[in-house]
């Protein structure tokens, strides 16, 4: 049996993904992607061949991607995260149009035809909207980064962030804990100022359902529902959404292993 | 071989013309006795300053220059230091950095200016910029009220013409008041013929870019052919660097030869390029083998590819012309949108890259919508976002992940027009 690596070196965490030659999933690992990008990327392929039992010379074909895919030192091919989320996202749920992905540093927008990426927007140098700011939000209210989704949907008067600005958010919502505003209350208020900021950016391309919903902030079931909510359509989450750069880097390596010699 | 390793007999020939040029500014600067003058490239009237043998410095392509040698910031950030705020145009900081630097540079010594001549009014900061030069130097600075193109058709009114043609004569007066002698008629139409014959090749040299592959790349050795075409523009040495460039290019096309092995994509690009980073956002193209035929940038200086020629019979109202319409900056948004169009469509582009600049809001604002525009005409178009001078705005990692996710989309895009075909 041949299997296929996805191996997406995140700003934050490096993922990988191994599919067989059904294209199903067969294994995956996530790791800290810390300082040393290329050290993290051996890491997660390492932990996932151990997951699956895989062993190293049944892999036929392995493609970097993320920031760190050029330090993928196994990788037979480069693609961008953009390419991989739109392809990823196309194999969980088909119909999707529009692929949000929220990641450590990143927000992107990518509209999306047949698993094949049309037009897309990212943020620009600026944290605001990524998952860097739900833990700055999270580390100033003493929360772990995975509590605060379910804390924030039980906010019943969200407070009205004046910025979304990663830094000054800190100032802001200490100014809301010195006035004696509820924690959920706090976190509603972050979870919206995010969520309008996104919608934004996903404007930029098109608000074309289906949407699906991908990196590390669609595991924050806050976001999820307060993106929902405000546009008005369901998001496509799978337990996988925030492997989802790595699936598409899979399937990548699938077809790229798969295509006759000289095509 | 790569996009940078193309150094043809031009490249180096624009070393050596340019040299000396600079030589000719450490010369002034040392008091040779030429008298120096400052001035911008929109629509720049360099040929009124050649009649008189002033030399042309424009603080615009030194403080490119600086940039391009990783010499800009210590600049900027002692002007940041004065008190420029850290939005403003970093061009002008790296300009007034410099001149309290003592106005040494890797490439000249410039001299200080017997003429602060700000020729172009669309940019308020540009205004401020040789006010500031002005207050420093203890130069006067002369204006120019150049109109702004206003009209639906695109083209400035008589009156239009006729005011900016009573600002050059005033402006020769002043000219006669710095070199202490008479405008010499002759002289001047012996500039605007070469400036004409200069124009006609600059134009055949963009048009060959209509070429598959493109002889050269409309980006990134434009710029190699711009500074010339300002500093060099009205002599004969420029005339004769053009000469050269033209046969280089056409010599190219014969036999089809482009600046990269493969010429799989072809781009129109708007934008000044990231100077302190050139070398890095050129290889971000040539890995997709990408070439830029058309670029909007190259015609800051003039629109000689759609038909602008100086005119040695009525040398003042031809500079007026330029002045006013024959360059981009003075024309108005739709102007450049219908260029662009034209380049896509003559020029058999498939792509259009929009490179804003976060310190120059004149040139960047209104770039959110030219996307929206070029991509409800269906013409896959990507913004990014740098500086053109300030080299701490450029983020690498977030600049090759759009540029490479564009051309993966373009790829995929070719592949299914050619299965469908």
């Amino acid at each position: 049996m041949k299997y296929f690596a996805g191996v997406d070196v995140g700003s934050t965490q490096a993922k990988c993904i191994i599919v067989d030659e059904q294209r199903t999933i067969s294994a995956r690992a996530l790791v800290e992607t810390g300082a040393n990008v290329a050290r993290a990327a051996d890491r997660c392929f390492a932990a996932a061949l151990e997951a699956g039992g895989i062993a190293r010379e049944s892999i036929a074909c392995a493609v970097g991607t993320g920031y760190g895919r050029f330090k993928v030192s196994f990788g037979d091919l480069q693609i961008t995260e953009i390419t991989c989320h739109a392809k990823g996202a196309s194999l969980l749920f088909p119909q999707t149009r529009t692929v949000i992905d929220m990641g450590g540093q990143d927000a992107k927008a990518i509209s999306v035809r047949d698993g094949e990426v049309v037009d897309f927007v990212m943020n620009d140098k600026c944290a605001a909207g990524t998952g860097r700011f739900l833990s700055t939000a999270a580390e100033t209210l003493g929360l772990g980064l995975e509590e605060i989704g379910e804390i924030s949907l039980r906010a019943r008067n969200p407070v009205r962030l004046s910025t979304v600005c990663t830094v000054f958010v800190e100032s802001d919502i200490m100014a809301y804990v010195a006035q004696g505003k509820k924690i959920e209350d706090i976190l509603g208020g972050i979870h919206s100022a995010i969520a309008a900021r996104t919608i934004a950016l996903v404007r930029r391309v098109g608000l074309e359902p289906q949407f699906t919903f991908t990196g590390g902030v669609s595991l924050n079931v806050g976001m999820v529902k307060m993106m929902e909510e405000k546009l008005g359509q369901p998001l496509n989450v799978s337990a996988d959404s925030h492997y989802m750069g790595a699936i598409g880097a899979a399937l990548f390596a699938s077809e790229h292993a798969l295509v006759p010699a000289g095509n | 071989m790569t996009e940078l390793q193309y150094q043809g007999h031009l490249h180096q020939l624009q070393k050596q013309l340019m040299a000396n040029y600079y030589a000719a500014l450490t010369a002034s600067a040392e008091g040779s006795g030429e008298p120096a003058a400052y001035l911008l490239i929109g629509g720049n009237p360099v040929e009124l300053l050649r009649a008189f043998d002033i030399l042309p410095v424009f603080p615009e392509v030194n403080a490119l220059q600086l940039a391009v040698k990783k010499q800009s910031l210590p600049h900027i950030q002692a002007a940041e230091f004065m008190g420029y705020s850290s939005d403003n145009c970093a061009y002008v900081k790296a300009d007034i950095g410099q001149y309290f630097a003592g106005r040494k540079t890797p490439f000249a010594t410039i001299p200080e200016p017997s003429l602060l001549l700000c020729n172009y009014v669309g940019c308020n900061v540009y205004l401020d910029w040789f006010g500031h030069l002005s207050e420093y130097s203890g130069c006067p600075a002369f204006q120019l009220d150049i109109p702004f193109i206003r009209s639906k058709s695109g083209f400035p009114s008589k009156d239009d013409v006729d005011y900016v043609m009573r600002q050059l004569q005033r402006l020769i007066e002043r000219c006669e008041e710095i070199t202490g002698r008479q405008l010499d008629e002759d002289r001047l139409r012996e500039c605007v013929r070469l400036s004409s014959l200069t124009g006609e090749l600059w134009s055949k040299i963009k048009h060959l870019t209509k070429h598959t592959p493109a002889p050269y790349d409309a980006y990134f050795d434009s710029v190699t052919m711009m500074a010339p075409l300002y500093c060099l523009r009205g002599t004969p040495e420029g005339l004769v660097f053009f000469e050269t460039a033209y046969a280089e290019m056409a010599e190219r096309v014969a036999a089809n030869r482009g600046p990269l092995e493969t010429e799989r994509f072809r781009y129109v690009i708007e934008g000044p390029p990231p100077w302190p980073h050139l070398r890095t956002f050129r290889d971000m193209f040539s890995r997709w083998n990408a070439v830029a035929v058309a670029s909007t940038y190259s015609t800051v200086g003039g629109l000689w590819e759609f038909g602008f020629r100086h005119d040695p019979d009525h040398p003042l109202e031809s500079i007026a012309c330029h002045l006013l319409e024959w360059n981009l900056t003075n024309r108005n948004f739709l102007q450049r949108y219908e260029q662009i169009e034209r380049y896509l469509d003559e020029w058999h582009a498939s792509a259009l890259i929009i490179h804003s600049v976060k310190s120059c809001r004149l040139f960047s604002a209104g770039q959110g919508d030219m996307r929206e525009y070029f991509t409800k005409l269906g013409v896959p178009t990507l913004l990014i976002e740098s500086d053109l001078e300030d080299p701490r705005y450029f983020s690498e990692a977030q600049m090759r992940t759009r540029i490479d996710a564009f051309f993966e989309s373009l790829g995929h895009r070719a592949l299914v027009q050619e299965a469908s075909a």
